[in-house]
């Protein structure tokens, strides 16, 4: 994992796209085999009631993915200090999202250098989920 | 269900809004943290096993998160938004302090179940110290399966 400065992110610099393919399995072993979850989470027709089409990817599995995304991009000095996301159509396991993201701000708060980016995951060309991220950045020197 | 003609939301409802839930007390523990990288194929130095600390997302798994007690007006459920807020990195072993509480509840008209309710709920995370460690806020689609459109199955 290579570091990333503050000084040398500029606005419209994108993050390299990285594809990543969720299952039931992954849905299952990420919250504990023997914790309650969503049953449409692993269920392709508890999916289908809710009207998803198959098996739903937890949210919560897409955001926990979008925060490595970007932390994996800022390096380990870098810090993600918030994720907001909109979730506009459910994804479906066994389906590949295509995770994008693109700086649109940087600035310096209370003294920390804090990186805005666009967070995307796209299923067969649309994007299915859109977030907000903020990352704190170290600076050279 | 086709759209009602008043609101489902009740006074009771809209009574928890605001409402601090009794707090609950939650463990960063080791074992999650391990269980969670592995499945996302997390290879970040700063989290494997021995350093002491965890990646953020373990907040995906922690109890006495934001859908604790959540209000329940219709019976289907989809997350349509969420927000994370870290102050400060998790420590494996730590225990915190989580409160929940409703920030908002409203209609929503139209839209592939005709008519839905959206609950907003989340929970704030103190460390021994009283220390702001983290927060978790979802936003709920309440529906019932039954009112979906035809050709969304």
């Amino acid at each position: 994992m290579s570091q990333l400065y503050y000084d040398d992110v500029k606005v419209d610099d994108e993050i390299e796209p990285l594809e990543r393919t969720p299952t039931t399995d992954m849905a299952i072993d990420f919250f504990g085999r023997d914790n309650p979850t969503n049953p449409a989470f692993s269920d392709i027709e508890a999916g289908k009631r809710l009207g998803v089409g198959g098996a739903l990817v937890p949210g919560l599995l897409k955001l926990s993915w979008i925060t490595q995304y970007v932390s994996d991009w800022a390096g380990e000095q870098g810090h993600v200090r918030n994720l907001r996301a909109a979730y506009r159509r459910p994804d479906v396991a066994d389906r590949p999202l295509i995770l994008t993201g693109r700086v649109v701000d940087k600035r310096v708060e209370e003294g920390k250098n804090i990186v805005e980016l666009e967070v995307a995951t796209i299923a067969e060309g649309q994007p299915s989920t859109r977030a907000n991220v903020q990352v704190e950045l170290p600076a050279r020197g | 269900m086709s759209v009602p003609e008043q609101s489902l939301i009740t006074e009771e409802h809209r009574a928890t809004i605001g409402r601090k839930s009794d707090p609950v007390t939650v463990v960063i523990s080791e074992e999650d943290a391990h269980r969670m990288r592995d499945v996302l194929g997390d290879k970040d130095a700063r989290y494997a096993d021995g350093t002491g600390m965890a990646p953020p997302y373990v907040i995906a798994g922690m109890g006495g998160g934001p859908r604790r007690g959540m209000p329940q007006i219709l019976p289907g459920g989809l997350l349509t938004q969420q927000e994370w807020k870290f102050t400060r990195p998790f420590k494996i072993g730590e225990e915190l302090t989580a409160f929940t509480q409703v920030f908002d509840i409203r209609d929503r008209l139209g839209g592939r179940y005709g008519y839905s309710v959206l609950v907003t709920q989340g929970t704030e995370y103190f460390d021994a110290a009283g220390n702001h460690v983290a927060s978790a806020m979802i936003t709920i689609t309440q529906f019932d399966p039954k009112s979906q459109r035809k050709g969304d199955e």
